[in-house]
């Protein structure tokens, strides 16, 4: 139960909760870091460019007048030396005359050369070994009195390194990484936060509606909060007392019934045995009296007997429902028993048996014989002959099996065999029987317990199709006292 | 949360992560023009000689200009006269030549009208190479550029003992 929810599901709630959150953190973080970061990088880049730009103009102010045209290669070099500093060097470019080493041509594209050609300062980010550079390029233009100017045909380039913008840039993008790495720690721990802040009072939830389930009716949760789930555990408790209330309810009509149905089987008794007395007299009479009166006598006197019967059997089964049946242990000779059973209901000439001799067990001789009664009885009545009982004894249980040649038990029979009042046959209102006879035998069964376990009646169909009881008893009963058969 | 949609978010996330890194660090960029080029003060008289085989511009300082032999008008005389002499010592140092004809002058003022300037020599203008008519064209319009008529590129008529030479503006821009 608590694996269940510790273990997760593959896409439970805790998942899409860490999920969303980090999605979320990640998403925003992405998109405030990626816009800072573009910004600050174009602002970076735009003030190195517009510096270089400046100091180009500053230093190039300091090469007028030009006093020769057109240049030697020597003063080419001088030139470029006067305009490289520190942080830039320059390259001079004359038509096809240029400075710098040929072996490593500059970073100088077409496009650049073309845009300068043009008369206007050009400058473009190259990227040279791997390493950004930025080139910034002009021409010398002469004044001229008249306003314009004419081109010298000298073009300055100057190369100037962008590492240390590439520097600032890339510490700007580790610090973006860290601040989203940084985010998305914090979303997840918001976001287990947050469902355990959901998913406690939904496991609080799952636990009590299972114990509920189980039959503790008592069970209630702690109202924590206002939320919606406060209000799904207010509505559970509720829930829960009314439950309560009613299966209480019920509970107490159910032993309203039961007893109800005692006091009027006891109630019954005394009447009954009157009436029983009075029959005995009328059967003795019926022979005697003419047609429809000695019928009807007889009559009375059978319906007597088998109310008789009927209101025995009710005590019988209020005792079971009460927990007050106790067990009368004998130490009885099984197969003997058995055989007096038959014996005395006149059934010994119909019934086949195999009872090896010498099977003790310490039980209730009264309840085996009414056990017994009842399977042969219903067997005979129900089955078709031969019936037979088989009995077989083992350490410390014996089995007794009654089967019978008929057409067995319907499926839809079999589970409601052993119900108090279950007809088989719903066209045939009237049994011989009461309809509890195997309802008891089932509960004398299983008053017999020995180590824990309570005997067994089991009802099912032979391989040849007749119905199987097979009644397991302890072969010695435990002390019933204490030890009630409530169902 | 279908394997359908766990792929389509994983793929998003990949895109997303590859466009952030590929986005890093310093791009190279294209062409980006800005003002005007850096211009300045010369010292020094503007010809135009031949620099490999091509047009150029020539500075010849100053203190360097002797004093002209003939003096045919008040335009344009001087540098045409010295484009007529060619290229000096140290010009000829530099590998600048001149396809003018030496002893090449002109006979006559530059003359300046709307639709350009005419200017007449003592030879023939017809069988005069492309260079050599573009180093009289463009020695003429600058100087008289700077004298106010016209302008650099007004187109040049060059008039000589054997016909005229269609009008022309200056190569060098």
């Amino acid at each position: 139960m608590t694996v269940r929810w510790a273990g997760g599901r593959a896409l439970g709630l805790r998942v899409r909760l860490v999920l969303v959150f980090a999605l979320l953190g990640v998403t925003t973080t992405a998109v405030v870091a990626s816009v800072s970061y573009i910004q600050a990088r174009t602002v970076i880049l735009q003030q190195a460019q517009d510096a270089a730009a400046v100091s180009l103009t500053d230093q190039l102010a300091k090469v007028y007048p030009i006093r020769e045209l057109p240049p030697t290669q020597e003063e080419l070099e001088t030139l470029a030396q006067q305009l490289s500093n520190r942080e830039s060097y320059a390259v001079i470019v004359y038509r096809d005359m240029s400075t710098g080493n040929a072996a490593a041509p500059e970073p100088l594209t077409p496009q650049l050369r073309q845009a300068v050609g043009s008369g206007v300062v050009a400058w473009q980010r190259v990227s040279r070994d791997g390493e950004p550079v930025l080139v910034i390029g002009t021409q010398l233009r002469l004044d001229r009195t008249d306003g314009a100017s004419v081109p010298s045909g000298l073009e300055v380039y100057s190369v100037r390194s962008l590492a240390p913008e590439q520097q600032s840039i890339d510490r700007l993008a580790t610090f973006a990484w860290l601040t989203g790495g940084l985010s998305l720690v914090l979303a997840v721990l918001l976001a287990l936060l947050a469902a355990r802040g959901v998913l406690r009072p939904v496991r609080e939830l799952g636990q009590a509606a299972r114990r509920l389930g189980e039959g503790d009716l008592t069970t209630r949760l702690t109202v924590r909060g206002a939320d919606e789930l406060a209000d799904v555990a207010r509505t559970f408790n509720d829930t829960a007392g009314t439950l309560e209330r009613q299966v209480g309810e019920l509970r107490r009509m159910e032993a309203d019934a039961r007893r109800f149905v005692a006091d009027v089987s006891h109630e019954l008794r005394t009447p009954l045995a009157a009436m029983t007395a009075v029959t005995d007299v009328l059967d003795e009479e019926a022979d005697r009296l003419p047609g429809d009166a000695g019928r009807a006598a007889r009559l009375v006197s059978q319906e007597t007997q088998n109310l008789t019967q009927l209101v025995n059997d009710l005590i019988e089964v209020s005792r079971f429902d009460s927990g007050t049946a106790r067990l009368a242990l004998d130490n009885v000779d099984v197969a003997a028993a058995v055989t007096a059973t038959l014996r005395l209901r006149g059934w010994a000439d119909r019934v086949r048996t195999e009872l090896p001799p010498g099977v003790v067990a310490r039980l209730d001789p009264r309840r085996l014989d009414v056990i017994v009664a009842n399977l042969v009885g219903n067997a005979l009545r129900h089955g078709a002959e031969p019936v037979s009982v088989r009995l077989r004894a083992e350490e410390d249980w014996m089995t007794i099996e009654v089967d019978d040649h008929g057409p067995g038990l319907d499926a839809q029979v079999l589970p409601h065999v052993f119900d108090r009042f279950y007809k088989a046959d719903t066209a045939r209102t009237r049994s011989e029987g009461s309809g509890l006879g195997l309802a008891i035998a089932w509960e004398n069964a299983r008053l017999h317990r020995h180590a824990g376990q309570p005997g067994s009646l089991v009802a099912g169909n032979g391989p040849t199709g007749g119905a199987v009881f097979t009644l397991r008893l302890p072969r010695v009963a435990a002390d019933p006292a204490g030890s009630g058969g409530v169902r | 949360m279908t394997g359908r949609r766990a792929t389509r978010l994983l793929l998003a996330a990949g895109v997303l992560l590859t466009l952030l890194t590929a986005g890093c660090g310093v791009r190279p960029s294209a062409v980006i023009t800005g003002s005007a080029a850096q211009a300045g003060q010369s010292e020094g008289i503007h010809l135009y000689l031949v620099w490999r085989g091509q047009l150029a511009l020539v500075i010849r300082p100053t203190n360097v200009v002797a004093a002209p032999a003939v003096s045919h008008g008040a335009l344009a005389d001087g540098p045409f006269l010295m484009l007529a002499e060619g290229p000096d010592e140290s010009e000829r140092g530099r590998g600048l030549t001149s396809e003018v004809p030496a002893g090449l002058v002109p006979t006559a003022p530059v003359v300046a009208k709307a639709d350009g300037l005419t200017v007449t020599v003592n030879g023939a203008v017809t069988s005069l190479s492309a260079i050599a008519a573009a180093q009289i064209v463009c020695t003429v319009a600058d100087n008289a550029a700077l004298t106010g008529q016209g302008t650099r590129y007004a187109p040049v008529t060059l008039v000589g003992s054997d016909g005229v030479r269609p009008p022309r503006s200056c190569p060098i821009k």
